[in-house]
């Protein structure tokens, strides 16, 4: 199963491999999907975790016991929906989809299971509904 | 024998709650097993609606005279400039007028506050004359403080508009949204067979005049709108290819709602006003059941590059096609997505046929139609 997570790493373990660890002990593939890391400072990754569901449980508590804050993803793009006149401009943005057109009622439909957090649809709204929480 | 019915008939019609009122889509689903002759007997009105980005908008206000009096000549709105090059307390606030201070916020959205209800801090200067003494006022206004708001859009409902690509290695921004690198996606601007002027297409009944759904009131065309083009190529079924007809509108914004009057703001591009447009075509003979009954499969458009600044034409597509998901350019699958709101168009088509069934909205005959041959000219340095 696929699963995304934000890490955040604390100044002090953004020079420790662990992803790379993560990927070697627990056989669980992480593809990085956004990344905002610099030495010395705090790191966040947005990654996706594929793998037995068990091995990647464990993979997640290694990384929490290394310092390492492990948020769910579905928490972090918010859509002020009620705003929404379906207008259908994030949807020729967004290629995870996550946002689509329904094509008979053409309401716009929203998925954040399907969301990679990229960003694009924060811009390419006309009014502005999507906000980037990184912060929980 | 061939129906013919007249704009007085339907109305009388309308005022007994007899007449049959359909949407521009349900009109298209019925020619799919009625003949024009059919549909023409038993269709009186057939609404259409579009709701989209339309920049060429905006609204004239009277902020009443001020004690001694001031001849404006610089307006702001929430810090957004106005035109106030008239007498004496008239402004212009024009959707993508910026503020000075925030390039998200402008025009379009002094106009939904105001629609809204909300207070806007009015800023007034003058140079001051014997009978316009006060050279400054700053105050608050709203709608019910004003004396007249009304929307007057010089260009809006185009027939047709056409979608937009991207050639380019990067992303642009543009009021026809984000275009990703290398045709990476393709975006279109009409509601297709609801869409107002492509049910019309040779303005049969749209003229000067017409009663419309402007923003959730009853608006009028005031006149046809500017870039008015008459000469584009039309396809066999009778509809222009690209951007052509335009119309002018006017309406009591004080009485208009802000479901259907929404400001926005595209990245890198500006501001601009989502404007909601109604418009009721009576079905007076078969000729005009022919001209609603067009389906998507029917209305073609081109597609542009807008990468290029001549926007060369890179494709056509019906809007079947568009509302697919997918198009082909060059042989590339392109994914395509709307600007405008087909769900909010046909809400309007909805709430605008409940109007006439209801007896509220009558039918307009245009005092004028609009020019048969008309091009639209560039501008050159002389």
């Amino acid at each position: 199963m696929n699963k995304r997570y934000i890490f955040t790493f604390s100044p002090d373990i953004v020079n420790r491999p662990i992803v790379s660890e993560i990927a070697k002990h627990y056989d669980v593939m992480v593809n990085i999907l956004n990344a905002d890391v610099t030495s010395g400072r705090e790191g966040k990754l947005v990654v996706e975790l594929e793998g037995a569901d068990g091995n990647i449980v464990q993979s997640l508590e290694y990384a929490k016991e290394a310092g390492v804050e492990c948020v769910p993803l579905e928490k972090q793009l918010q859509f002020d929906q009620d705003q929404c006149v379906a207008c259908g401009s994030c949807t020729a943005v967004c290629f995870s989809g996550a946002l689509m057109m329904d094509a008979d009622s053409w309401e716009l439909l929203f998925d954040p299971e399907k969301c990679v957090v990229c960003g694009r649809c924060v811009k390419a709204c006309p009014l502005q509904l999507f906000r980037i929480a990184m912060e929980e | 024998m061939a129906v013919k019915k007249s704009y007085d008939e339907i109305n009388e019609k309308i005022r007994k709650g007899q007449a049959v009122v359909v949407t521009a889509e349900e009109v298209s689903q019925m020619a799919l097993e009625c003949d024009p002759g059919e549909i023409a007997r038993k269709v009186d009105v057939v609404t259409t609606a579009t709701f989209g980005p339309m920049c060429s908008s905006g609204a004239f206000i009277n902020f009443g005279h001020y004690d001694p009096p001031i001849r404006m000549e610089e307006v702001l709105l929430n810090d957004v400039p106005a035109y106030a090059g008239l007498a004496a307390v008239d402004a212009y606030i024009g959707a993508t007028a910026e503020s000075k201070y925030n390039e998200t916020y402008g025009g379009a959205h002094v106009i939904e506050e105001l629609i809204e209800g909300k207070e806007i801090r009015l800023k007034a200067k003058a140079r001051g004359t014997d009978c316009y003494p006060t050279k400054e006022v700053e105050t608050i206004v709203n709608k019910e403080l004003v004396n007249e708001f009304f929307l007057f859009n010089p260009r809006n409902a185009y027939q047709n508009y056409a979608a937009a690509v991207n050639s380019l290695g990067h992303t642009i921004y543009t009021y026809m949204g984000s275009l990703l690198p290398r045709f990476g996606n393709a975006t279109y601007s009409t509601s297709g067979e609801l869409s107002p002027l492509l049910n019309d297409p040779d303005f049969r009944t749209v003229g000067i005049g017409t009663r419309i759904f402007l923003g959730g009131a009853q608006g009028f065309v005031s006149w046809y709108g500017t870039q008015f083009n008459t000469s584009k190529q039309k396809n066999i079924y009778g509809v222009p290819t690209s951007n052509a007809g335009t119309l002018s509108v006017i309406g009591d914004a004080k009485q208009m709602h802000t479901r259907y009057i929404k400001a926005a703001y595209m990245e890198r591009y500006g501001v601009t006003l989502f404007v909601g447009i109604g418009i009721p075509i009576p079905v007076l003979d078969e000729e005009l059941a022919r001209s609603v009954s067009i389906r998507n499969e029917h209305i073609e458009t081109t597609v542009l590059d807008y990468g290029r600044s001549e926007k060369p034409i890179v494709g056509t597509a019906t809007y079947a096609m568009l509302r697919s998901g997918t198009i082909e350019i060059n042989g590339k699958k392109v994914k395509t997505a709307p600007v405008s709101s087909l769900l909010r168009a046909r809400e309007i088509a909805g709430e605008l046929k409940q109007w006439i069934q209801g007896g509220q909205f009558e039918i307009t005959k245009p005092i004028e139609h609009f020019p048969t041959h008309t091009h639209v000219k560039g501008l050159k340095r002389q």
